[in-house]
């Protein structure tokens, strides 16, 4: 083993584990829950301690707001396990606004939002969930009367950085697939040119999200993104290519029907429409709730809810390709394909059949020839 | 004097909910409940595959996650004929099973339990008294002196930073908050391991379908999630006794905690059994099928209607005589707004008409809600935990009778409290307990099933959309957390040619209709004490105690 | 007289018959890629060779295709880049409807050509806009295994644009596209020899070309 790989002794500083278990954590506990943190953001172990100070600093001022949203990513974090959201809320962050937990309500609520939006001008952090619909004056989502649209650029516009979780937000999501009758847009397209981040996924997968903030709050900075704004550390892979089921993609071993021989023996889903091969994400490897389980190993195809525009373009979700624009749904690219060809094979044999009869077609040369 | 109030947003529900009220003499003469985001779903599904529905579907709502698959691919089967396998009706009553008991605990401890507990009166108590309390109730062994005092330890240090988060702002101090301080202490100590809980038990979710939210083992004709005792990739002896594990963990957390709790903060609000009642219709479309006949007999939760708070008089559903109207509500049909249109007929034309946000009050004489009105018989309908077990109480499941009786006995209260506030915070408690215990039993058949060598949990028959007919239609009903859920479809030339959903939040949180009925969140209001009206507490706990999930009542 | 005419140099032979082949290939390892009907048993690599394979064949392809564009400004008239656009001339134009008045039975002229028949030049032109497309689609879609890669930085823009399951449809598309061409190709390839007798098919074995002069 090379030496550099071996890792350095990790020391918390004292005082640190011991002001958090003055807060009823055990160092044991806040060990693993930092040791956890910076395996998920693919950081060395090195900057265990790093990640440790961090989490002792002043809370994060944070605002989570909902607009088109199910509240699936809200869910979400609130099955977290690394760390748990109660840890987060009660200790990592000051959660001053998130309609699904808050105690306020009506005006109190909308009061708090708006005060820490003051208060912490361009020092908070915003989380979106939900796309944000422009149609009908901004009518078709609004929040204690204000339209989602005005909320969004007001909140986006003065935070220090903001996380979009779950496609709706990042990437305009279901209320966005067509024909989008609300004008859906995501955080980015509202607001171009903001600090965000996206977290995509349906919903997001907690670990990313805990991880992105305890990377905002060990560097002061969101963690590097690709170029559609998803940190790399979770979306930097192909799902196909981290696959566990990806021996048996390269066997030739799919299932060809659900509940058949090779579905219960876990071969591949590329047969059953599996969309692993068009998608970036970190599923494979960090699972969820805890990593219990993820949609392949559950035995149904990925149906890349993390991708952009994927309710369009991921559908139908029980075939591999995407139907032809314009032919009907059992119209497969193949099946087109094949009637194209076949076609055109009768054409040209029809052709051929109709010049080989044909007559005094012969050229200039063929009549001298025969003068000859 | 009179005067007109807009609570918006309602938190701690899921979606955006404003409630407007007038108020008058300290109680609330009249509201009107609307929601304030669209997205039309319903006008998305148009034109794809029937068997992706369920995956558009299921996005309504992440909090009810998976009741809007389950509804879905059933509207579907039942247009196709398809029958599933005993397995994955196994499968499928394991997971909406444990979401109801999850999404319970939920409501009880971190959406509701606020509504009733001042955590900030949880400083001031003692930790021996409190555990005192404690141990006199349950034996939950998390009850001890030293874990009060270490809970209330936290909190403490949490408050001294002086950043309340999510807890600042609030109606602290209330007068209508009455526990004591040590309840309120256990209470707060209950609701942090509730969060812990929740995300543990829901694990079942992630072993059967992937993942929750939003699990992803839902298939027209069955589950995706494969049974077979001899691969590491499919539910096993392994993966059953985890589940099993699971299970056992929520039944006793309900059990233990969940029922005493609820019995104990029930008793210092007795007087909220006479408050916010309602409609009085109840409407249950009954589910969990003990076998696969699909009729409604197999069901465990009996279907059906009470009318009137009519106990005597239980009556059957006809899914004909449902119907939506959008006469209040920002849509418009194109055979005019007054008339209401059958699910299979249904319409989802979006027309704002309300005032330009940002706006003080919404303009409640026309349009104000994006929930349309629906309508049994032309008569507004209460759905949910409280009209299952009142339907299945008098329909004669007699796990359900025997639970109630001793609730309403511990209570000291006649089965007419029910019909309130209060009861509709009871039997959603109720409805968690039986659903627990009723999990282990589904789970042991399906471990039975795959000792007998039945590993199917997939119809094919149907899957290819070659077999189907040209047109079909179907309808899917459910009981989700928050009641009765009916999804509708159309199906031509293998492509959805209309669907519709009408959901339980609709039934519950719709406007008024063209006779002017008002709608069951709106009627339950009516009447309710407001001490003080900068401090609405009171339209927070009843209309928490329908549970409101707005994204799923508009979709 | 007849005479024989060097028309088709070696880099456009080489290049016809190693595109041929390569299309060939790939269309079969594509078509068993989109639609694997090898059923391997324990232990094989059926999917990782078919890939393997097709990749093989997409490098010798995108050189061969390279190799014809540059032949395009370095090889003779009949190779030149010009030849695949005949209706910038006022002849092309000419031979080009008389062409197409022949193959649609309503002329009975056959332009003479001692290259392309125009209306085949056209078709040539369209295939490699094909071929390209085939070999930007496909680099786009093999670049994706190594994200924070050279290749998945120069097709991101592309990707993200079209997005990646409608340019794999493309890639899917395209390769009937190429079927039907090919069907196309050799049957008119052999009609024009019966018809023209000018060694149409040999010619793009052998180079040479058979041609009467006052046809020209
Ligand atoms: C005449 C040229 C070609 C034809 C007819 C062809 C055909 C195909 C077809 C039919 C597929 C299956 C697509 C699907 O159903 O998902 C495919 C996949 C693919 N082709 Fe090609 N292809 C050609 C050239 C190329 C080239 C030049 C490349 C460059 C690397 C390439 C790379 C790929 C890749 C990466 C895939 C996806 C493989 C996978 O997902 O495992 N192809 N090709
Ligand atoms: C049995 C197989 C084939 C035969 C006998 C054949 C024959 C020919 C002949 C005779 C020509 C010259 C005709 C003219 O200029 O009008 C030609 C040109 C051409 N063929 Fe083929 N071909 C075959 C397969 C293919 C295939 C599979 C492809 C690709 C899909 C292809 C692509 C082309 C192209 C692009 C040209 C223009 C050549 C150039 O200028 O570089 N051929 N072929
Ligand atoms: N209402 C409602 Fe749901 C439930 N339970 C759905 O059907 O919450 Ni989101
Ligand atoms: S991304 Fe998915 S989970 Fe999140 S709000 Fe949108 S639909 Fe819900
Ligand atoms: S199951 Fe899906 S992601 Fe996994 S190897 Fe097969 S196609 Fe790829
Ligand atoms: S469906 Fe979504 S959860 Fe992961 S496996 Fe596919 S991206
Ligand atoms: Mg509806």
């Amino acid at each position: 083993m090379n030496s550099e790989q071996i890792p350095e002794p990790i020391s918390i500083p004292e005082e640190i584990l011991q002001k958090w278990e003055a807060k009823g954590v055990s160092r044991r506990d806040f060990m693993k829950f930092c040791t956890a943190v910076t395996a998920t953001l693919a950081l060395p172990v090195s900057f265990i301690p790093q990640v440790a100070a961090a989490m002792d600093d002043q809370r994060l001022p944070v605002i989570w707001v909902e607009y088109q949203s199910c509240s699936g990513d809200s869910e979400a974090f609130l099955r977290a396990n690394q760390p748990t959201a109660a840890e987060i809320i009660l200790d990592v962050i000051s959660l001053e606004y998130a309609e699904v937990v808050m105690a306020a309500a009506g005006h109190q609520a909308e009061q708090a939002k708006w005060a820490a939006m003051e208060k912490y001008k361009g020092k908070y952090l915003l989380i979106v969930e939900g796309s944000i619909p422009t149609g009908a004056g901004g009518a078709y989502c609004t929040v204690g009367g204000e339209s989602a649209v005005d909320s969004a650029k007001k909140l986006i516009q003065n935070a220090a950085a903001t996380i979009t979780v779950g496609t709706c937000a990042s990437f305009g999501g279901i209320p966005a697939a067509a024909p989008n009758p609300t004008g859906a847009v995501s955080v980015r397209e509202l607001v171009p040119g903001a600090a965000i981040v996206n977290l995509p996924g349906c919903p997001v997968n907690a670990e990313n999200l805990t991880a992105t903030i305890v990377h905002f709050l060990t560097f002061g900075k969101l963690p590097a993104v690709d170029a559609l704004g998803r940190p790399k550390f979770a979306y930097g892979k192909r799902i196909h290519d981290n696959c566990e089921r990806r021996a048996h993609f390269d066997a030739g071993q799919y299932a060809e029907d659900f509940g058949d021989a090779a579905q219960r023996q876990g071969h591949c889903l590329y047969k059953l429409g599996c969309k692993g091969p068009e998608t970036f994400h970190n599923c494979p490897t960090i699972r969820y709730n805890e990593g219990t389980s993820w949609p392949i190993m559950a035995g149904h195809g990925c149906i890349g809810c993390s991708e952009p525009g994927f309710w369009d373009t991921m559908t139908p979700f029980y075939r591999r390709l995407p139907q032809v624009p314009g032919f009907g749904i059992e119209a497969t690219a193949d099946k087109i394909g094949l009637g194209l060809v076949a076609a055109t094979a009768a054409a040209f044999a029809a052709h051929g059949i109709a010049s080989a009869c044909r007559k005094g077609d012969a050229m200039e040369s063929d009549k001298l020839k025969r003068e000859e | 004097m009179s005067k007109r109030i807009a609570v918006d947003p309602i938190t701690r529900i899921e979606g955006h909910l404003r409630i407007e009220a007038q108020i008058e003499g300290g109680k609330i003469t009249n509201a009107w409940s609307s929601s304030t985001a669209f997205r039309g779903i319903e006008a998305i599904l148009k034109g794809r595959d029937p068997r992706d529905a369920h995956h558009f579907t299921q996005r309504f709502c992440g909090v009810c996650t998976t009741v809007h698959s389950m509804a879905s691919i059933r509207a579907v089967e039942d247009a196709l004929k398809i029958q599933i396998p005993d397995n994955a009706r196994l499968i499928r009553n394991l997971i909406m099973g444990i979401q109801n008991v999850q999404d319970h605990v939920i409501h009880f401890y971190h959406l509701h339990a606020l509504d009733w507990v001042d955590i900030v009166s949880a400083l001031s108590a003692d930790p021996a008294k409190t555990s005192q309390l404690a141990q006199s109730i349950s034996d939950w062994p998390k009850s001890s002196t030293t874990y009060f005092k270490a809970v209330q330890g936290r909190i403490q240090a949490f408050v001294n930073t002086g950043r309340l988060g999510p807890f600042q702002n609030a109606y602290w101090g209330h007068s209508a908050y009455r526990l004591p301080a040590e309840a309120n202490l256990m209470a707060v100590a209950h609701y942090l391991e509730a969060l812990e809980w929740q995300k543990e038990v829901i694990k079942i979710h992630a072993i059967l379908g992937s993942k929750n939210p939003h699990p992803q083992t839902f298939l027209v004709g069955g589950m995706a999630i494969p049974v077979d005792p001899d691969s590491q990739n499919a539910l096993n002896a392994d993966k059953i006794a985890y589940i099993g594990k699971l299970l056992k963990q929520a039944r006793l957390f309900v059990e233990q905690v969940y029922i005493p709790d609820l019995l104990a903060v029930a008793s210092f609000y007795k007087d909220w059994a006479a408050i916010g009642g309602g409609v009085g219709n109840y409407l249950s479309y009954g589910d969990f099928p003990m076998d696969n006949s699909g009729s409604v007999s197999s069901l465990y939760f009996p279907r059906g209607i009470i009318m009137g708070k009519d106990l005597a008089n239980l009556m059957t559903v006809d899914e004909s005589k449902i119907t939506e109207y959008v006469t209040n509500s920002w849509y418009s049909y194109a055979g005019g707004d007054n008339k209401g249109l059958h699910p299979y007929d249904g319409e989802t034309t979006p027309n704002y008409n309300g005032p330009k946000p940002p706006y003080e009050f919404l303009d409640t004489n026309g349009k104000y809600s994006w929930v349309k009105s629906p309508r049994y018989n032309d008569q507004p309908m209460e759905v949910g935990p409280l009209a299952r077990i009142l339907v299945a109480y008098v329909g004669g499941n007699p796990d359900v009778k025997g639970v109630v009786d001793f609730v309403l006995g511990k209570l000291g209260v006649g089965a007419g409290a029910l019909f309130s506030t209060l009861g509709r915070t009871a039997a959603r408690g109720v409805d968690a307990l039986i659903m627990a215990r009723k999990n282990e039993v589904w789970l042991q058949q399906l471990a039975d099933n795959m000792g007998r060598g039945i590993y199917e949990t997939f119809n094919k028959e149907k899957w290819d959309p070659a077999t189907w007919p040209k047109e079909a239609r179907g309808f899917g009903f459910h009981e989700a957390p928050r009641g009765a859920l009916g999804h509708w479809i159309r199906i031509e030339n293998q492509k959805i040619a209309n669907y519709q959903a009408v959901v339980p939040s609709t039934w519950n949180a719709g406007p008024r209709d063209p006779k002017g009925q008002l709608g069951p969140y709106e009627s339950a209001l009516v009447g309710t004490p407001i001490a003080d009206e900068q401090k609405p507490l009171e339209i927070l706990r009843t209309i928490h105690s329908f549970d409101p999930c707005l994204a799923c009542a508009v979709h | 007289m007849l005479e024989i005419r060097y028309v088709w140099e070696w880099p456009v032979r080489i290049t016809h018959w190693v595109n041929a082949l390569c299309v060939v290939v790939l269309a079969l390892t594509g078509f068993a890629i989109g639609t694997p009907i090898l059923v391997a048993g324990d232990g094989s690599y059926v999917m990782g060779w078919v890939r393997f394979v097709h990749y093989v064949a997409a490098y010798a392809f995108t050189v061969s295709v390279l190799a014809r564009f540059y032949w395009m400004f370095a090889g003779n008239h009949h190779a030149s880049w010009r030849a695949f656009i005949p209706w910038t001339t006022a002849v092309g134009r000419r031979n080009f409807v008389k062409m197409l008045r022949y193959y649609t039975f309503t002329g009975k002229q056959i332009s003479y050509e001692v290259g392309h028949n125009p209306v085949a030049a056209l078709a040539y032109a369209g295939i490699f806009a094909l071929f390209v497309f085939q070999i930007v689609s496909g680099f786009a879609l093999y670049s994706q295994y190594n994200p924070g890669g050279f290749m998945a930085g120069l097709f991101a823009p592309l990707l993200n644009l079209v997005g990646n399951q409608w340019l794999r449809l493309g890639h899917h598309g395209v390769m009937w596209l190429l079927l039907g061409f090919f069907i196309n190709h050799v049957y008119s390839g052999w009609l024009m020899d019966v018809k023209e007798r000018n060694g149409t098919m040999s010619g793009i074995v052998s180079g040479y070309r058979f041609i009467e002069p006052r046809d020209l």
